[in-house]
C-alpha cells in the first residue's frame, strides 16, 4: 500500500468533523503527501467576497486557489490581489471556456435559489487540452443555517466528446459534507459521502459547434445531472444519516430489547415458515 | 521536532472510532515508518486507559482505566487478577492472582450491573466498579461494542459515573460513537454529563438516566431530519417540480424578479 492510499484511509475513519486539522497533520507526517491530498479530499468550501463584483460572495476550493489567492466565478479576478509577477502564471480558462462558465454560473445560481432559498454557489472551468474541446470543472454549492447545521455539496466533473464527436460524456464525482447539530450541541451528526455518475447525450444536430447555443445545452446537461444526483444523495443521506445510525445504536443500547428479541424471533419464525411453503 | 511528530500521531490516534485503531496503526506504520512503531503504540495505550477499553483476561472482559491501574499494570478486583496488556490486540499477559477484592457494596452494585447490562445492552458488553479518587468515591463503567468492519460500521457506547457512598451524589459521563463508512465517512457522536444528587441505589439511578438519554436522543433526530436538515436542501425547488433546464432556465429568474417587484 501507498502512503497516499493509507492517507486516504486514515482520513476515511477519523472524526469527520476534523478533516482540515487531519489533514494538516498527515501532510506534517509526510510533506510529499500534500499536493495529492489537497487535490483529493474533500474539505468543508470556504467563503470570499469578491471586491469586483459589489462583494459578491464565492466558493474556494483547490480547483480555483493559486498560491493563496482564488479566482472569482463573478470578475474572473483573483482574491486576494496577486502580483503581477504571480498573475503571469497563473491559470486562466480559455476565452471560450470562460464563456461557458459564466453562463454555468448564472445558471447554477437559479438552481441553488430554486432548491437551497440562500447559500452560495460557484461553478468553476478548465480546458482541458489545446486540440480538443473536452472540458472538466466543479460545480460547488453551500448552505449554512443560523445554527451549526451545514451542507456543502462538491462535484467535480469532465465533459468528453466521444469519436464521432456526435456523443459527449459526462462523468461527475459528487461529495456531500453534511453536519447537523442540535441546540445543545451534545449530539451530532456529521461527514460525507462520495458517488459517481456517468451519462452519454446525443447531441442534436442543429447544436453547433463553437456556439452559445452548444454552451447553453452543456450546462443543460450538467445541470440536470447534479440535480438528479443530489436529489438522490439526499435521500441516501437521510437514510444513512438516520434510519442507519438509529439502527447501529441500538445493536449496542436498546431498552426494549427483552420484547424486541422475543418478537424478532416471532418474526424469524414467519420468515421460516413462509420459506417453506 | 520529536515531541510535535509525537503530537501528531496522538491526536490522529485521539480521533479514532474505538474498533477502528488497528487499521489507524497499520496506515501510520505505511506513512511514518517502522520507526514511528513505539510512539504509535505509546498513543495506542494511552487511548485504551482514556477510553474504558475492555480487555481479554483469561476469557472475561476487563475494562482497564487509571482507576484499575497499578504501575504498567491493571488488577480486575473481580476475578483478583493482575495483569499486563498488549494494547494492540487487546489482550492481556502474565496475568497472576492478586489479592485485590470487590468490597460488599461494590460486589452489590456489580450484580445489579450484570442484571441491568444483560437485559440492555445488546452488544459485547462489559461493566466494572473501580475504587475511586475518594475513600467514598467508586467509579461504575459501562462499556458495549458492536464491530461490523465487514458492512462498514462500528458502534461504541460507554458511560462512565463516579458516585459517592456517603452522599449518594451520582455523576458521569455517557459517550456514544457510530462510525458508518460505506462510500463516505459519516459519525454520530454524542456526548452528555448526567447526574442524580439523590441515587439511593446506584444502577436504578443509571438506567432511569440512560434511558432518558435514549428518548431524548430519538427526539433529537427528528428534530435533526425534519427542522435542520430541511432547512439546508429542499427535495424540490418551490415550483414542486424539476428544472427545466437550457435556455429556459433564466424565466424562474424573471418570474421572481417580477413577483418580486409587484411588492415594491
Amino acid at each position: 500500500m501507498s502512503s497516499f492510499d493509507a492517507a486516504l484511509d486514515i482520513l476515511r475513519r477519523l472524526d469527520p468533523t476534523k478533516i482540515e486539522e487531519n489533514l494538516g497533520q498527515l501532510i506534517k507526517l509526510d510533506p510529499d503527501l500534500a499536493e495529492d491530498l489537497l487535490a483529493s479530499v474533500d474539505t468543508p468550501l470556504q467563503i470570499k467576497k469578491d471586491p469586483h463584483a459589489s462583494q459578491k460572495e464565492f466558493l474556494t476550493c483547490d480547483y480555483n486557489r493559486d498560491i493563496d489567492s482564488h479566482r472569482s466565478p463573478w470578475s474572473n479576478r483573483y482574491v486576494a490581489e496577486l502580483s503581477p509577477e504571480d498573475l503571469a502564471e497563473s491559470p486562466f480558462p480559455t476565452e471560450s471556456v470562460r464563456r461557458t462558465e459564466e453562463l454555468a454560473n448564472e445558471s447554477f445560481d437559479i438552481y441553488r435559489d430554486l432548491y437551497y432559498e440562500g447559500g452560495v454557489s460557484s461553478v468553476y472551468l478548465w480546458d482541458l487540452g489545446d486540440d480538443t474541446d473536452d472540458f472538466a470543472g466543479v460545480v460547488l454549492l453551500k448552505k449554512g443555517s443560523q445554527s451549526k447545521s451545514s451542507w456543502d455539496a462538491i462535484h467535480v466533473f469532465e465533459a468528453l466528446q466521444n469519436e464521432g464527436l456526435s456523443h459527449w460524456n459526462y462523468r461527475v464525482t459528487t461529495t456531500i459534507i453534511l453536519h447537523l447539530e442540535n441546540s445543545s450541541r451534545e449530539m451530532r451528526l456529521s461527514g460525507n459521502l462520495t458517488r459517481q455518475t456517468e451519462k452519454d447525450v446525443a447531441r442534436p444536430a442543429s447544436v453547433v459547434e463553437g456556439s452559445d447555443a452548444l454552451r447553453v445545452w452543456h450546462i443543460a446537461n450538467l445541470g440536470a445531472l447534479v440535480e438528479e444526483v443530489e436529489s438522490q444523495m439526499r435521500i441516501q443521506l437521510e437514510v444513512v444519516y438516520f434510519d442507519k445510525t438509529r439502527d447501529i445504536f441500538r445493536e449496542l443500547r436498546d431498552q426494549t430489547q427483552a420484547s424486541g428479541a422475543s418478537s424478532r424471533t416471532a418474526h424469524q419464525e414467519v420468515v421460516k415458515g413462509l420459506q417453506g411453503m | 521536532m520529536a515531541s510535535e511528530f509525537n503530537n501528531i500521531i496522538h491526536s490522529l490516534i485521539a480521533s479514532t472510532p474505538s474498533g477502528e485503531i488497528k487499521d489507524v496503526y497499520k496506515n501510520l506504520l505505511v506513512i511514518a515508518g517502522e520507526q514511528a512503531e513505539d510512539t504509535i503504540l505509546d498513543s495506542i495505550a494511552k487511548y485504551n486507559v482514556t477510553n474504558f477499553i475492555p480487555i481479554q483476561v483469561e476469557g472475561r472482559s476487563v475494562i482497564i482505566s487509571n482507576y484499575n491501574k497499578e504501575g504498567s499494570k491493571f488488577f480486575d478486583p473481580v476475578s483478583s487478577r493482575l495483569f499486563s496488556v498488549n494494547h494492540l490486540d487487546r489482550t492481556a499477559f502474565d496475568v497472576n492472582s492478586c489479592e485485590k477484592k470487590l468490597c460488599e457494596t461494590s460486589e452489590s452494585i456489580h450484580q445489579d450491573l450484570e442484571s441491568y447490562t444483560s437485559k440492555t445492552f445488546p452488544g459485547n458488553v462489559s461493566y466494572a466498579v473501580y475504587p475511586g479518587d475518594a475513600p467514598h468515591d467508586i467509579v461504575i463503567a459501562i462499556v458495549s461494542t458492536k464491530y461490523s468492519p465487514g458492512n462498514f460500521w462500528n458502534g461504541h457506547w460507554k458511560s462512565v459515573y463516579h458516585y459517592n457512598l456517603d452522599t449518594k451524589q451520582l455523576k458521569g459521563v455517557i459517550d456514544v460513537n457510530v462510525h458508518y463508512y460505506e462510500n463516505g465517512n459519516v459519525s454520530f457522536q454524542c456526548e452528555k454529563q448526567v447526574e442524580d444528587q439523590s441515587a439511593s441505589n446506584a444502577v436504578v439511578s443509571i438506567k432511569t438516566l440512560e434511558n432518558e438519554l435514549e428518548k431524548e436522543m430519538r427526539a433529537s433526530f427528528t428534530n435533526l431530519n425534519e427542522k435542520e436538515f430541511k432547512l439546508l436542501r429542499r427535495r424540490l425547488p418551490v415550483t414542486r417540480s424539476k428544472i427545466n433546464w437550457g435556455k429556459g432556465v433564466g424565466t424562474y429568474r424573471l418570474g421572481k424578479d417580477s413577483a418580486e417587484n409587484q411588492f415594491r
